[in-house]
């Protein structure tokens, strides 16, 4: 069935290979990769709406993230509009626990298209408040994540199992990621029942004749030069990144590490490369070497920030990262950086340092305040377009005169969006030689380092009170002064009162009787103020930059004239698709190198053939960026080459027929039953009540893929009931750390001891990770042993001491876990699911109630003062953590009694700065 | 029979049954005399443990039931001290799991002799001593809280932490911060705002 013979249907497919792809979509069931930036989502929408404007569809999309739902619900609006249609239902997100059960199933009867979060789809599956069987078909978005253990996977399994008929369409815009592995795709097509692979990169031949055939668009490449300190600081955090690596390579010998050097370090998954050598040994590797691998991450974003952030932000990053590094004075434990202590990471603060100020503290200050060299080149390029358009004049095409400015997020949108509308304001006291007309970042760097100066003032003070209540305690005698004074020489007297006299007229003027007390670090930053006074136009413009320009919109009910938009917008996937249709640019300048983008432009030219579009295109030369670009590009293609080869390898012998639980699962009569005595216990389905919180983990999906009825309930205590007597805490190694730490599993052992008669906890490892506990401290003498605090070993000992009755479960994967829980199962009662429900409950509390979000609630335990006891105490009265954080101290001693409520307020409240 | 009282009360007794095993060597830190016991270890008046070896184990299967079966239901923690020396332990850990459950018996891994020996004196140390360790969170400094609940959501880390508290002030302002505000500091991309402000405006619980 074509998209022809549905007259109600109107398509938005210009191009013939997006009518292609349709086409094949309608026609059978395949898992679509698709070159970024080809407009995925177009082809997904479409696709809906075909099937939207059929009517009662009961159609679910699984693994779209929230911006690619409000794209669907948009388009599917605006399609059954044009169209039409009167049975379009539209979009329904399903997308949080605040949906009631109830509500649910009535949507559900109601048919129309879903977009579900997994972790609810999957619940409503298994205890059929949704039943698979009625669903017309599953669009699966972000098909590369789904993954053997993955919920997607488990979704689709109980899918198949109960419908053989609905459809079932993949969709997926990350080539790289099936190339991973041994035959990754069809490993891939597996996980999703699927046959058959459809490949679209952008050198398909009916991709390049729909953007070839017709006209091009017109583009011109700048090449910027970065300034000479900024390619200094670039060369000095390449010379970190390797000494970091190499160190990496040092600390862990016996892996394999051809991967690891510079080249791959630029590339965005390279911290992916790394973990997934280090994973399988991760807790047992040495901090130093977790510290390392932070380190890498963090050098990577500054490698970015030297081309991105302003000089003074960069510095101020730089300040940041020195002080979150330093230990807290008087810990024996501590893993320095290795990069910090290197010279490259001296000559990258110095400078980054200079690009900000110069001058000793006892002569004279300057302010450098280097700009960005792409700021001069965006500001010509502006101006030649206003040239151009003023020589010639509107052509006769639908185009509008905005100028479309794309840039890398939405940090460097508001830094553009400032420059461009302070550049050609002139501070006061501004050097003669600068000409007028001639755009210029000085008023915006100024006021930059002021707010840089004022902060950098509060921060020594925060950093030295964060550290004063440990130096309190130790006594140290050199960790004095706050981290972030380091370096730095001590002005001299006559600086310093110079420099207070002079700041009084500042802003964020320093007390003047407080440079002295203060100390050095205050003089030092009175006197760069002083230098930095306010003039009376910057005084005038304060207030208003920096304010957003669309702020008061709902007052203003006009349109604003194209003609005198400049748009500054971050690339936001396939949402600059909609962008590029609203503005219709014909002048467009890409800020930072983006291939997804010039792609959409160039399908976008193609779709409007009467729109000419002119691209502006820069770069850093010989700068990271540059090399990102290239890069992402290569590798896209050779993913893509990859599939092909891999694809016309593949034997097409996957069986769907062979889903049916019961059909694999043997039923019959144990062995290990003499005389077959009880055989009454083996002909029902084995079955597992499994907290709902546990569905995030991929052992419900191995449970179920053993044949067990997985039944999803809202646990107090444990996360698995086997039997009626079988209670289980399931704990990753990390769980177990964290959980020992704070207390919550030893109230959790203590309930399920309470309620069950076997209360069980499971150490479980992961699957490709090294199955030990992490080392264990080192006792050799007997004073070592008694006076440290106990290592995870002795913490576990501490707890089967305390519980002598429960038993624990060391499992080396989730696929052993489930053999083991079959193991245990074997000739035992089923559990009853509601009394599972009731027991740990407290009096009066409903069951159905207890839906609470993850990270929040996390975010809770760790506040002073709360317990797993008095938690729910809080989260009956108090919507979320911003109400919690607001409440007066008086409402929380009411709420939690005295002594904790004051502990949470002064958690809240203490103020870092004044302290 | 009345069961051997040790002659210290920070000694672990051993059973002549163990003579070779190399774990002996390793106990450094407590002392040990040997005694006649049905348990392989007494570690304190109400605690024994068991030794197994997998190796040993997929020779001889029935051995270790037997020896359970020795203790005859004395004790009321029986740890069962699991080597595990070998590399195809799935089967055999499946097995011993389901007979710590029938037999109540403990189930504690460790894999080398070192490790093993550091068990039995943590057993022998902690044998009196009240759990405080692992019942209470442990009392932290305030800048480690801070640092604990604005790190809580993902991809937030610590650099970041410390840019958001020291600009904002207070951990209270720095909830209340609009997503503009927090995105102008080093370090916060917009993933993070994200994940940040959602974090602290959802609600914990649903309505219903």
């Amino acid at each position: 069935m074509s998209a022809e013979e549905l007259p109600p249907v109107k398509l938005s497919l210009p191009l013939e290979f997006q009518q292609e792809i349709f086409r094949e979509l309608r026609s059978e069931d395949e898992l679509l990769i698709m070159a970024r930036g080809l407009g995925l989502l177009r082809i997904v929408t479409n696709f809906l709406h075909s099937c939207d404007a059929a009517g009662n569809n009961l159609i679910l999309i699984i693994g779209a993230d929230d911006r690619e739902n409000e794209w669907i619900g948009e388009s599917l609006a605006e399609h059954a509009t044009i169209s039409r249609a009167p049975k379009c239902r539209g979009l329904t997100i399903v997308s949080n626990e605040a949906v009631t059960i109830a509500a649910r199933a009535k949507m559900y009867a109601n048919s129309g298209i879903f977009s579900i979060t997994s972790r609810i789809l999957i619940v409503d599956f298994l205890s059929e408040w949704l039943d698979p069987a009625i669903v017309s078909g599953i669009v699966v978005l972000h098909a590369e994540k789904v993954v053997a253990t993955a919920l997607e996977a488990f979704i689709l399994r109980v899918y198949r199992q109960k419908n053989k008929d609905g459809f079932l369409k993949a969709f997926s815009d990350v080539p790289e990621s099936f190339t991973y592995g041994i035959s990754p795709l069809a490993t891939m097509m597996r996980n999703l029942f699927l046959r058959k692979p459809s490949l679209y990169p952008r050198f398909h031949v009916e991709v390049a004749n729909s953007l070839y055939g017709k006209k091009k668009v017109e583009v011109i490449e700048l090449e910027v030069d970065m300034t000479d300190s900024m390619r200094s600081i670039q060369n000095a955090i390449m010379e970190c990144i390797e000494a970091s690596i190499s160190e990496l390579k040092k600390g862990n010998s016996g892996l394999e590490m051809d991967d690891w050097n510079l080249d791959n370090a630029l590339h965005r998954n390279f911290q992916a490369i790394v973990m997934r050598q280090l994973d399988p040994v991760w807790h047992r590797t040495s901090p130093r070497t977790k510290q390392i691998v932070r380190d890498l991450g963090e050098l990577r974003q500054l490698l970015f920030a030297v081309l991105t952030y302003d000089a003074v932000k960069f510095n101020q990053y730089l300040d940041t990262i020195v002080a979150a590094a330093q230990p807290p004075p008087g810990k024996i434990r501590q893993n320095p950086s290795p990069w910090l202590l290197l010279d490259a990471a001296e000559t990258m603060f110095e400078a980054a340092r200079r690009r900000v100020y110069t001058g000793k503290l006892s002569e004279k200050i300057e302010p450098v305040l280097e700009e960005q060299p792409k700021w001069e080149i965006l500001a010509k390029i502006i101006e030649e377009i206003e040239q151009d358009m003023y020589f010639h004049p509107t052509k006769l095409d639908d185009s509008s005169d905005a100028i479309l400015v794309m840039c890398g997020d939405q940090a460097a949108c508001s830094q553009i969006r400032e420059y461009l509308q302070s550049m050609h304001k002139r501070p006061e006291n501004a050097n003669e030689e600068l000409k007028d007309d001639e755009p210029s970042a000085a008023f915006m760097m100024r006021r930059r380092l002021r707010n840089y100066l004022t902060w950098k003032r509060s921060f020594t003070k925060v950093s030295a009170s964060l550290d004063s209540e440990i130096q309190k305690a130790m006594q140290a005698t050199e960790a004095r002064g706050g981290p972030a004074s380091r370096g730095r020489a001590p002005p001299s007297k006559r600086r310093r009162v110079r420099g207070s006299a002079a700041a009084a007229s500042g802003p964020s003027r320093p007390e003047l009787n407080s440079v002295h007390v203060a100390g050095d670090k205050d003089a030092h930053i009175a006197a760069l103020l002083s230098n930095l006074e306010v003039t009376e136009v910057e005084a005038q413009e304060r207030a208003e930059i920096g304010i957003d320009p669309l702020e008061g919109m709902e007052d203003y009910y006009e349109l604003y004239d194209m003609k005198d938009l400049v748009v500054v917008h971050p690339f936001d996937g396939d949402m600059d698709d909609h962008l590029l249709e609203e503005i219709k640019p014909r002048y467009i300048i890409l800020y930072e190198p983006d291939l997804a983008f010039i792609r959409r432009v160039e399908v976008y030219r193609s779709c409007h053939t009467d729109r000419s579009v002119r691209v502006y295109f820069m770069y850093y030369s010989g700068s990271v960026e540059e090399q990102r670009y290239l890069g992402s590009s290569r590798r896209e293609k050779d993913a893509f080459t990859k599939l092909i080869r891999e694809r016309g390898n593949m034997a097409m012998t996957i069986d769907t027929a062979n889903l049916n639980p019961e059909e694999t699962f043997l039923r019959t009569i144990n062995t290990r039953i003499a005389g077959g005595g009880r055989i009454a216990a083996t002909t029902v389905q084995p079955r597992v009540v499994v907290d709902v919180r546990e569905f995030s983990s991929s052992l419900p999906s191995l449970l179920h893929g053993r044949g067990m009825e997985i039944l999803p309930c809202m646990l107090t205590v444990g996360d698995y009931i086997l039997t009626p007597k079988i209670c289980i805490e399931r704990k990753s190694v990390s769980d177990l750390i964290g959980s020992f730490a704070n207390g919550r599993l030893f109230n959790q052992a203590e309930q399920m001891s309470q309620h069950y008669e076997n209360p069980m906890l499971l150490i479980e490892f992961d699957q490709n990770k090294s199955f030990t506990l992490e080392p264990f401290a080192d006792l050799s003498s007997a004073a070592a042993a008694t006076m440290a605090a106990p290592d995870l070993q002795g913490k576990l000992v501490m707890l089967t001491i305390a519980f002598p009755r429960l038993r624990i479960i060391w499992s080396s994967s989730p696929y052993q876990t489930a053999e083991i829980f079959e193991e245990l199962k074997k000739l035992q009662e089923e559990p009853d699911p509601v009394k599972a429900v009731q027991i740990g409950l407290e009096e009066g509390e409903d069951a159905e109630s207890g839906a609470v979000s993850q990270t929040p609630m996390d975010m809770l335990r760790v506040v002073p003062g709360i317990t797993d006891k008095n938690l729910y105490a809080i989260t009956a009265e108090v919507e979320n953590i911003q109400e919690l954080a607001n409440m007066e101290e008086e409402a929380l001693c009411r709420i939690m009694g005295r002594e904790v409520g004051r502990k949470m307020w002064k958690f809240f409240n203490r103020n870092v700065v004044d302290d | 029979q009345a069961l051997p009282v040790p002659t210290g009360p920070n000694t672990i007794l051993v059973s002549p049954r163990q003579k070779e095993n190399p774990i002996l060597k390793e106990i450094r830190s407590t002392p040990w005399e040997w005694a006649d016991i049905p348990a392989d270890y007494v570690l304190g008046t109400t605690t024994c443990a068991l030794f197994l070896s997998l190796k040993y184990h997929r020779l001889k299967p029935e051995y270790i039931y037997a020896r359970i079966r020795g203790l005859a239901g004395k004790y009321a923690l029986r740890v069962l001290l699991v080597v595990v020396d070998i590399p195809n332990h799935e089967e055999s850990l499946r097995e011993l799991s389901k007979a710590s459950l029938i037999n109540n018996v403990t189930l504690i891994l460790c894999w080398s002799a070192a490790e093993a020996a550091r068990y039995l004196e943590l057993y022998k140390m902690y044998q009196n001593t009240t759990p405080t360790a692992i019942r209470a969170p442990q009392s932290r400094t305030y800048a480690e809280q801070m640092t604990e609940f604005v790190t809580t959501p993902r991809s937030v880390n610590k650099t970041d932490a410390l840019a958001l508290v020291t600009n904002f002030g207070s951990v209270r302002t720095a909830v209340n911060a609009k997503p503009e505000e927090i995105r102008i500091l080093p370090g916060w991309g917009q993933t993070k705002v994200k994940h940040w402000c959602s974090a602290v405006r959802d609600p914990f619980r649903a309505k219903t």
